[in-house]
């Protein structure tokens, strides 16, 4: 089933109204970006939703009928999640929820490399994360907005190990992420606190280019070029969109005031500005206690965060080229979710010029239900070139890594979910 | 005639021919026959130009049946890849010819051409007996062993037709060496004393008067620090639970131990031997450095010790024989069962437990993707199985050969790394990879220094003094005008100039201290309650700064800064407010007009004098602007947001 073209139903133009977003919103909030989306293809981006600590699938996407949550039927016939996420669930026809992802590793940071780069971690070098990969391959060169940002979205509890950080390693440190510490605060360091800034900065200049003519080399280039850049950030209209608050209180409500919900908006509004990768993360799913309790809690606000993101990206014609997943570095042990589970677990994906309004592969049912992959295993490296094919990367590229050894964007093993993608 | 000692094409014989006119270059661009092109020649070409096949009567074998070529005449013309018939095949993607036929990459074809266009270099010629200008057990005077560097330097640069660039000015020496020496710019008052100076001697002077202080050894000690332990560790096995603190206290330890006149041979014997609690021995937390979660682990000791201490790189042989490299996986955990039978943390290391159930024995674990399952005895690297007499701590017998003075790897594996040091490039590179088929640039050069530093007892001080009085140290980082792209590179890899570095992130964050006279600088930002935030703990305002304007550990050469560190560097408030020290030095000299005021600053963070245009421009912004005092807080912005302040020139 497809749902490719961003016709919008009915129910979702009610939504999004009582949000106030209809009215006048199909252009988007900064013109002259709208002006260029008209001249020229927008490239392909995408948000990743990184639910740091491993959720549990049977507490969201893929739910038993003898488990702690019930399912509940979709939008989509024959496809249930469960009951606690009512606005996903009424946009199904834009979601694909891959049920068998089986990944190896039940290790916190190690799983986190994993799902992040599609390789294992090994002593030799660093591998670049799927970001930074998309940060070298399909972002805006020379755009005034960084091509990759990450949002902390804040925790509930305090584990779940130590963070991933994305590492462009041999791609380069232009491809590093800028961090958004604070999704209500926006980008630190971006404005100016002191007077007379670009007094300064001119004589500044001056300096600058003689020094350059004198020392013409490239560790000159490229700090005038990062201190440069820098600057047209500062200067630029676009870099209002690091400012959640700009947005109208009523869109802002429908996204919920919790900060994953406000990193769901900046996420939108970063994308809308010519980002190219967005990753949020927010922090404490390492459920030990069960994650019955926990998930009930939080989700409201990840539902609130993630219907409305689809919903706003769709109204703003913007879905089709963008690609949205929710994850996490494993699953969650079947029944209580107590334990890690790299067995057998979700990720849910929406946009991105996806056939959507499906479900790829299938856990066992019975006894132990969820327990094993019943259909198409998903590994991390397929799900890695699902996501770079998705952005319309090629994925047989190599680069080059320390020691002149020549390593593919993706690992060669890969097998991508060809039947998902548009 | 040379065999090539290899595993991958010993069929394979390269003719040391006599280098060619057209400059050859050593470095990471540099292209040699063995190492670089052969491999390519041999999955690519070899099969119809080789033994079983000649096509078209060439054969790409060697040296001499290239040079012959075939039906069509020469392959190579030698300097030119232009001209070479090879070379035009290849690029067009005529050849390796057949549709069905992968074509050579862009990185195998650039080998290829930097190959012919250097002249066809090859690793035989390079590995060539050398003479060093200096040998003997005694040690030499400073000066004559940075004349016989410069004399080594001098004959390669010759040989390949490269002139030289001449020596820095004075104010360029003197903020290079004392950031090199001392890990932060010298003070306004420091600096215009040594500009004034006339003394012909004075950088001699300087360089002494540098490594006296203890600022050298907490400088050394914090680069040894970092290469430990990298500010940011995302690979290795400590992830994110790096043990900063007691990662600094190793550093300062390394520092005072030298201070007090340590050897680096005595130094590396108590790191590799210690035992007991990190309260009395703070170089305990080395092993859990270089282990994994926390724990020491014999495998990860092995790796550590063999690039840090041997310069070679292991790490690959943790798994399988490293044809590559050519370091067998025996090697790797014959080098591991030395540091088998000790155990520790953060805390500690106990001696009589570990991975080894017997003294000298190691067994590969399941997690290698061969061998696992195998005993491995203790094995001294290329050298014999160390016959276990009676010990259960391995470690101090392996010390005893590791700091031997004819251990062939332990002095030339830190004048390797001293040398990166001070000249962004090893003799050898990457700096632990020392090898057969990745020889020396200078194989000369190094011989002598490895043998000088060995004559002086492994005496750092004696070393850095040799390599800062060398002209190649004190080279300007300018160019000639006129010089073409590539004629620079070949210069400054052949230490023809010194190319131009960016600062470390203490030796920064020390030097902005020192521009602000503010010892408690803190560049974080309000975020607070993200404790454990996406980057790392935002605890400590030094941590953040070294997460933050971490470099390149392999390339100093890098710009690794970008839009996050200049956004700092550019609007962070404390950055816009007053220096404490240009408060110190107002009321010192309270009627010091604006052009003095501006000189001072200078001073104090380009260790230099303005010029006429700088001079009046920085007038004309005070003057022109309301408020002086605020004005002058401008000039101080400027000044460090400057490429100049940022680099090491």
């Amino acid at each position: 089933m497809r749902s490719h073209e961003t016709k919008l139903k009915r129910r979702d133009l009610l939504k999004l109204s009582a949000a106030g977003l209809v009215s006048g919103v199909s252009v988007p909030w900064f013109e002259s970006l709208a002006g260029k989306a008209v001249g020229q293809p927008r490239k392909k981006s995408c948000i990743l939703l990184w639910m740091d600590g491993g959720p549990s699938q049977q507490h969201t996407f893929d739910p038993k009928p003898k488990g702690e949550f019930s399912p509940k039927p979709t939008s989509v016939p024959g496809i249930h999640i469960v009951e606690h996420l009512p606005q996903l669930a009424q946009s199904m026809e834009d979601l694909v929820l891959v049920r068998s992802m089986t990944t190896e590793i039940n290790g916190h940071y190690d799983a986190k490399y994993f799902l992040h780069t599609g390789y294992k971690r090994t002593t030799a070098f660093e591998h670049p994360s799927v970001g930074c990969i998309a940060s070298s391959q399909v972002s805006h060169a020379g755009d005034e907005m960084p091509a990759f940002v990450t949002i902390d979205a804040g925790f509930d509890r305090n584990d779940g190990g130590r963070l991933y950080r994305n590492v462009p390693g041999y791609l380069g440190p232009s491809h590093a992420p800028l961090l958004v510490n604070d999704p209500n605060e926006g980008l630190e360091n971006l404005a100016s606190t002191g007077s007379n800034v670009e007094a300064r900065l001119k004589l500044l200049a001056r300096s600058e280019d003689r020094f350059a003519k004198q020392f013409a080399t490239p560790v000159v280039g490229a700090k005038q070029a990062a201190f440069n850049r820098a600057v047209r950030l500062m200067r630029s209209r676009r870099s209002k969109a690091f400012d959640v608050d700009e947005e109208p209180e009523s869109l802002r409500q429908a996204y919920g005031k919790h900060k994953f919900g406000r990193s769901c908006l900046l996420a939108r509004r970063l994308i809308e500005a010519g980002v190219s990768f967005v990753e949020v993360v927010h922090r404490g799913w390492d459920d030990h206690a069960g994650a019955a309790k926990p998930i009930a809690y939080r989700a409201p606000w990840m539902d609130a965060g993630m219907a409305t993101l689809i919903a706003d990206l769709k109204v703003r014609g913007m879905l089709d080229d963008t690609l949205v997943i929710w994850m996490g570095e494993f699953g969650r042990t079947p029944g209580d979710g107590n334990g890690h589970f790299s067995k057998a677990w979700s990720t849910m994906w929406a946009g991105g010029g996806l056939k959507t309004g499906q479900v790829i592969g299938k856990t066992s049912e019975g006894k132990n239900a969820g327990s094993e992959i019943a259909e198409r295993p998903v590994t991390s490296p397929d799900f890695i070139a699902t996501l770079c094919l998705a952005l319309g990367m090629d994925t047989h590229k190599e680069f080059m890594a320390p020691g002149n050894r020549p390593m593919p964007m993706v690992d060669k093993v890969a097998k991508p979910i060809t039947e998902m993608l548009g | 005639m040379t065999a090539i000692r290899s595993t991958g094409y010993v069929v394979l014989v390269a003719f040391g021919l006599s280098t060619g006119s057209s400059a050859t270059v050593a470095g990471a661009e540099e292209s040699l026959l063995e190492r670089d092109v052969l491999p390519i020649l041999t999955k690519n070409c070899l099969g119809c130009h080789g033994g079983l096949k000649q096509e078209g009567g060439l054969d790409l074998r060697t040296m001499p049946s290239m040079l012959k070529g075939g039906e069509s005449g020469p392959a190579i013309e030698k300097g030119h890849a232009d001209r070479s018939e090879l070379w035009k095949q290849i690029a067009s993607d005529n050849m390796p010819s057949g549709d069905d036929r992968e074509k050579l990459s862009a990185i195998d074809k650039g080998k290829i051409k930097a190959w012919i266009d250097a002249g066809m270099p090859t690793v035989s010629e390079r590995q060539k007996d050398v003479d060093t200008l200096l040998s003997g057990p005694k040690r030499h005077e400073p000066k004559q062993v940075a004349e016989a560097v410069d004399q080594h330097i001098g004959g390669f640069l010759e040989a390949a037709g490269l002139k030289s660039v001449g020596l820095s000015d004075d104010a360029a020496f003197l903020r290079r060496v004392s950031l090199d020496l001392s890990g932060r710019v010298p003070t306004a008052e420091e600096a215009a004393k040594y500009l004034d100076d006339k003394d012909p001697d004075r950088r001699a002077k300087l360089i002494d008067s540098l490594l006296a202080r203890p600022d050298f050894g907490r400088q050394f000690g914090r680069t040894w620090r970092d290469w430990i332990c990298p500010p940011e560790l995302p690979s290795g096995g400590n992830a994110g639970s790096q043990p900063y603190g007691q990662a600094r206290a190793l550093g300062d330890w390394i520092g005072k131990k030298l201070t007090e006149g340590g050897s680096w041979a005595e130094i590396a014997r108590e790191i590799l031997t210690v035992k007991g609690e990190i309260k009395k021995n703070p170089q305990v937390i080395f092993y859990a450095l270089v282990g994994k979660n926390g724990k020491t682990t014999a495998d990860g000791t092995s790796r550590a010790v063999a690039s840090l201490f041997m310069g070679v790189q292991l790490q690959c042989a943790r798994c399988h024989d490293d044809p590559y490299r050519d370091w067998s996986q025996r090697e790797h955990w014959g080098l591991a069962a030395f540091f088998g039978r000790s155990q520790g943390d953060f805390n500690k290391i106990e001696v009589g437990k570990g991975a080894s159930k017997k003294p000298g024995e190691i067994s590969i674990p399941g997690s290698a993707f061969k061998n696992s399952g195998q005993t491995v005895k203790a094995a001294f690297l290329r050298g014999a199985e160390y016959e276990v007499k009676g010990t259960d701590d391995l470690r101090p017998p392996f010390a005893d050969w590791l700091t031997a003075r004819n251990n062939p790897f332990f002095a030339r594996s830190l004048v390797n790394r001293v040398w990166f040091y001070l000249f962004a490039r090893g003799i050898v590179n990457p700096i632990d990879d020392f090898r057969d088929l990745n020889p020396p640039s200078h194989p000369g050069l190094i011989k002598m220094l490895a043998g000088e530093f060995v004559a002086s007892d492994f005496d750092v001080k004696h070393l850095f003094r040799c390599l800062c009085n060398s002209q190649a140290y004190q080279r300007t980082s300018r160019f000639a005008p006129g010089a073409d792209q590539q004629a620079r590179s070949a210069l400054t890899t052949a230490f023809g100039r010194m190319p131009m570095r960016l600062m470390a992130a203490d030796v920064l964050f020390d030097s902005l201290k020192r521009a602000y006279g503010d010892e408690k600088l803190d560049l974080r930002t309000g975020v607070t309650d993200s404790t454990v935030g996406m980057a790392a703990p935002v605890g400590d305002a030094w941590l953040e700064f070294q997460r933050r304007f971490g470099i390149n550990e392999n390339d100093a050469t890098d710009f690794t800064h970008g839009v996050a560190q200049m956004l700092t560097m550019i609007n962070h408030p404390r950055l816009q407010q007053r220096s404490k020290a240009l408060d110190a030095f107002q009321k010192t000299a309270p009627d010091a007009g604006v052009d003095r005021t501006v000189e001072w600053l200078y001073l104090s963070t380009l260790s230099r004098r303005p010029g006429p245009e700088e001079a009046s421009e920085a007038r004309e912004f005070v003057e022109g602007a309301k408020d002086v005092n605020k004005a002058y807080d401008g000039v101080l912005w400027m000044l460090v947001n400057r490429s100049e302040f940022l680099l090491i020139r």
